[in-house]
């Protein structure tokens, strides 16, 4: 396997005395699409905000693209894309103007920032609609939007938090078709979602998570031949196996 | 510094482009100036309405008596007829109403005492009373003529003379006297003239940069709400880049509203000249930069949107009715210490001044309070201030 892009080593969180994140050591490779699983609650979220240099860990540390987490949060920063999993966006600003905005917070000069906004909307075929301002998009075009501006700036790791949840076919295949052939140019993910089949399709490895901790983790492929016909068992049941039927929050 | 700038030119970009916020910070102050321009605007002294009946249609005494109320500026004349004013006194639609008797002028002519007769409900009331006291005025004036008329022609009989022109002698001296008096009357005002509009133009300008407080202190959680302020610390730019940026969005929004309210005030009541503009700016921007570290510090404080809403209205109507936007504070009154605590005082105080004609040299006391409060509430603000609850 490729060299680790990610290694975390025992992130740990607490919110007022609950674990949110127990424990929770997991490494991505280079140019890796790496898929967190989990059911409401697990701890997803609270693992990207930390791994984002969002949160604070309460214990644990982690190093991307070989810089500490607690020691080096400024340079992870230059190196991360986000795409929350809650959209992020300045409704009363223009597609452009949000895009171009957040480039410049990664640094880009003005010009840079224009350009590359220009491309990402190209990405997301949403060129036409650029001047538009994001109170009037459709829920798929502001997920589009949400993932163009975790490409600003041009990452090398990318944190995507349920980035196709409520979005039209038309809208997911974009993002899939996005961050596959992004993935072909070396960038690196750490992909959260619901959609079992989408995490199939997709992730090269995945991680199941329950109650702030992993409990399985392995390719898809690997993860259905441990509960059987690899050709018949669907994702999904592995989730289901290991996390039980029972409702979470 | 420069990422600082882009995020506080970002805010100020949507704050123009929100049409609610937009509203508050350019309808708002119209209305209220339209308001203060329609309570204050006018002069500022006694205007009252005199109700007359006239039963002496032809007599000349009774129409010269007319003319002499409709002269009056501070009156108003209107005729009613007998039925009518008894009415309405009746239904105390008015208080007072001059009744001229039919017999006016005959009797002035026989020189007879004539009657004027007030019909009044109650007291007739306070304006009643004015307008009362000026009419009799009017009236002592054309008993003053008569007098002098009648003495002069008394003086005169005899000798020959065209009563005519005895009048008309009279009617000069008379006229004189009246433009010339012996004894006059001069207006001597201390301090400068009193004017309603520079005393409480200050106060309603500072109250409105103070309201950027309540709205600096919610744009920050606002963003907060929305995730962005989140992923603004994902990027590149910094907790004290953000801090700084947010600082920089309160005292741009809050001077773009002195400025929009400054000028608005100048092409209105002229109040400023090119230098005194200038000066007042000054200090409205530092007024700006007071009041976008206390919103900062608000938000620092109370980490919801409701809650700093609320923190930061009260605490702008605390600053403002301490600091005497709505009504004068004697200097040297309990209330006047008390309302040295305001921070809003020492702007309205300094604004007061440089709007009157004072120095930019005498603002030293307040110009040091107000950076005093900024450094120290930025500070503190800094200290406390979190971008993410229990992160950054
Ligand atoms: N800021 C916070 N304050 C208190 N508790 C929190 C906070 N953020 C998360 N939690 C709690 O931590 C746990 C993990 O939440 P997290 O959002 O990480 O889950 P998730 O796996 O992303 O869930 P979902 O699939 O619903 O997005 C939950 O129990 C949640 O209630
Ligand atoms: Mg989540």
């Amino acid at each position: 396997m490729a060299e680790n892009f990610l290694a975390a080593q025992d992130l740990q969180k607490s919110f007022n005395g609950n674990k949110a994140v127990a424990g929770v050591s997991f490494t991505i490779g280079k140019g890796e699409i790496f898929g967190l699983l989990g059911p409401n609650g697990a701890g997803k979220t609270t693992t990207i905000r930390i791994l984002s240099t969002v949160l604070d860990a309460d214990a644990g540390d982690a190093t991307i693209g070989g810089f500490s987490l607690r020691k080096n949060p400024a340079e992870v920063r230059s190196l991360i894309g986000v795409c929350p999993q809650d959209l992020a966006l300045y409704e009363e600003l223009s597609a452009l103007d949000n895009l171009i905005f957040f480039g410049r917070m990664e640094g880009l000069d003005g010009k840079e920032a224009r350009s590359q906004a220009m491309v990402n909307l190209a990405l997301m075929e949403l060129t036409e609609r650029a001047k538009g301002k994001i109170a009037k998009f459709s829920g798929g075009m502001k997920r589009r939007i949400n993932l163009a501006i975790a490409l600003m700036g041009n990452p090398k790791l990318l944190f995507l938090d349920e980035p196709t949840v409520g979005i039209d076919p038309q809208s997911r295949n974009k993002i899939f078709e996005t961050i596959l052939n992004l993935r072909d140019k070396g960038l690196t993910v750490l992909y959260t979602t619901h959609y079992m089949e989408e995490a199939d399709r997709i992730c090269d490895r995945v991680a199941i998570m329950d109650g702030g901790k992993i409990v399985a983790m392995d390719t898809p492929l690997r993860l259905r031949s441990q509960i059987g016909d690899p050709d018949k068992v669907t994702l999904e049941d592995v989730f289901l196996k290991l996390t039980g039927r029972s409702l979470r929050d | 510094m420069k990422n600082a700038l882009l995020v506080a030119l970002r805010e100020v970009k949507e704050y123009l482009q929100d049409k609610a916020d937009l509203a508050f910070s350019l309808i708002l102050p119209i209305v209220t100036f339209a308001l203060i321009y329609g309570a204050f605007g006018g002069s500022g002294l006694f205007h009252g309405t005199a109700y007359v009946v006239n039963e002496d249609t032809n007599g000349i005494y009774a129409q010269q008596l007319l003319n002499s109320i409709k002269k009056q500026d501070s009156l108003d004349l209107q005729l009613l007829k007998r039925a009518d004013a008894d009415n309405k006194l009746n239904r105390s639609d008015l208080t007072m109403v001059f009744l001229i008797p039919a017999d006016f002028s005959d009797k002035l002519n026989l020189g007879q005492p004539a009657q004027l007769t007030i019909m009044q409900r109650g007291n007739g009331g306070q304006d009643g009373q004015i307008v009362a006291s000026i009419v009799s005025g009017i009236v002592s004036e054309m008993n003053q003529q008569f007098t002098v008329a009648a003495q002069v022609s008394q003086a005169l009989s005899g000798q020959n003379i065209p009563p005519a022109q005895i009048a008309m002698t009279t009617m000069q001296f008379l006229k004189r006297e009246s433009t010339n008096p012996l004894v006059g009357i001069d207006e001597v005002s201390i301090g400068s003239k009193p004017n309603t509009v520079k005393e409480f133009l200050p106060g309603i300008l500072t109250m409105y940069v103070l309201f950027s407080i309540s709205l600096t202190a919610a744009a920050i959680n606002d963003e907060r709400k929305k995730g962005t302020l989140e992923r603004l610390i994902t990027t590149r730019l910094t907790i004290g880049q953000l801090f700084f940026g947010k600082f920089l969005a309160g005292v741009l929004r809050g001077f773009i509203q002195t400025l929009i309210l400054m000028t608005l005030s100048w092409a209105v009541f002229r109040i400023f000249t090119p230098f005194s503009f200038v000066e007042t700016l000054l200090i409205a921007l530092l007024f700006a930069t007071a009041c976008s570290a206390i919103g900062l510090l608000i938000t620092s404080i109370a980490h919801t949107g409701e809650a700093s809403t609320w923190v930061g209205v009260f605490f702008t109507m605390t600053m403002t009715m301490l600091g005497g936007t709505f009504f004068t504070i004697t200097k040297g009154t309990v209330l006047y210490q008390i309302g040295r605590i305001s921070i809003n005082g020492y702007a309205n105080d300094a604004v007061k001044t440089l709007i009157n004609g004072g120095s930019f040299s005498t603002l030293g006391v307040d110009i040091a309070v107000l950076a005093g409060v900024t450094v120290t509430a930025f500070i503190v603000a800094r200290m406390l201030f979190k971008a993410v609850p229990q992160g950054k």
